[in-house]
């Protein structure tokens, strides 16, 4: 049996495309259009043959499809792409908050005790995390140069990044580019 | 070219195990696209085979350089998806085939007899 899909089967269709493509975020990105434009032209083959339904039914849970399709990728689970966001982007803002606090806290210590503070001060560094920061006040106010993150903190929230977000799953696949195989 | 005969049920583990090497056989006659490739498998009888379980295995294989894939394009819409079996593909379906007739030929045998409805006691060792 063929028969011509309707706007309906085609937005189902297009449905499990894009919920498949949303399970699939631990792909590399060119990897994921090719198995969405796969899948389409398959399901939509399949529509064709056997009906929406069935075709869709025969597909199965599409999160378990997403997950085989990760493990032919990467030969096992892959990397974990949001895990790895997750650590980094609230392990540089708390080290950047950690430093803009510990500045604010020397500034407005030394102008509440002395509010018409002029001179030049500094602030020693924590070694391995924090550089020294040189203040300047002229009459209360003050300007400051250094205090930032020394590079060691970037070298440990990267490293956190790579352990959270699994990269060395990665490899194969880079490997795999780098002989120019096919990416899927 | 292949039996009609619709069987019931297949152990998904047994066809776990010969997947790969029904696919690169399929393709070795013919490229074929995943949804063609589902179709042929249902021809051949293993019509519980699932959609959702065939184009993962299609994706290893092109993984493992076992199968190369071209776009062609259709009447019926877009640019299709054809496997063929790859040299590396070629050599693994000789070796699997292989590997799976001696299987079958020591297997067989044993299964094929009738079954016993009460096992014999055993041998008493002196």
């Amino acid at each position: 049996m063929t028969e011509t899909l309707n706007w309906t089967d085609r937005m189902r269709v297009e449905r499990a495309v894009w919920t498949l493509d949303t399970y699939l975020q631990n792909l590399p990105r060119k990897s994921r259009v090719a198995k969405r434009r796969e899948l389409r032209v398959n399901l939509l083959a399949a529509s064709a043959d056997v009906g929406t339904n069935e075709a869709l039914r025969r597909l199965g849970s599409l999160r378990t499809l997403a997950a085989e399709y990760v493990v032919a990728e990467y030969g096992g689970p892959g990397p974990f792409w949001f895990a790895a966001m997750c650590v980094m982007l609230p392990a540089f803002a708390f080290m950047f908050w950690v430093s803009n606090a510990r500045i604010d806290a020397f500034r407005s210590g030394a102008i509440a005790a002395s509010p018409h503070l002029t001179g030049v001060y500094h602030l020693t560094g924590i070694a391995y995390v924090f550089t020294n920061a040189t203040f300047t006040f002229v009459n209360g106010k003050g300007t400051e140069v250094n205090g930032t993150l020394l590079p060691l903190v970037y070298v440990f929230v990267v490293a956190l990044t790579v352990l959270a977000g699994r990269f060395w799953r990665v490899i194969p696949v880079l490997r795999r580019r780098a002989l120019g195989l096919s990416d899927g | 070219m292949y039996s009609s005969q619709v069987t019931s049920t297949h152990d998904p583990q047994l066809l776990k195990g010969v997947l790969s090497l029904l696919l690169l056989q399929l393709l070795a006659q013919r490229e074929s696209y995943g949804y063609e490739i589902v179709q042929r498998l249902h021809e051949i009888g293993l019509s519980d085979i699932s959609d959702g379980t065939v184009y993962p295995a299609l994706a290893r294989l092109e993984r493992e350089s076992r199968v190369s894939a071209r776009l062609v394009s259709s009447h019926s819409g877009p640019a299709r998806k054809y496997y063929r079996p790859t040299e590396a593909g070629y050599s693994t379906l000789a070796e699997g085939v292989t590997g799976w007739l001696a299987f079958v030929e020591v297997v067989n045998p044993v299964l094929s007899q009738p079954i016993p409805t009460q096992p014999v006691p055993p041998i008493e060792e002196d």
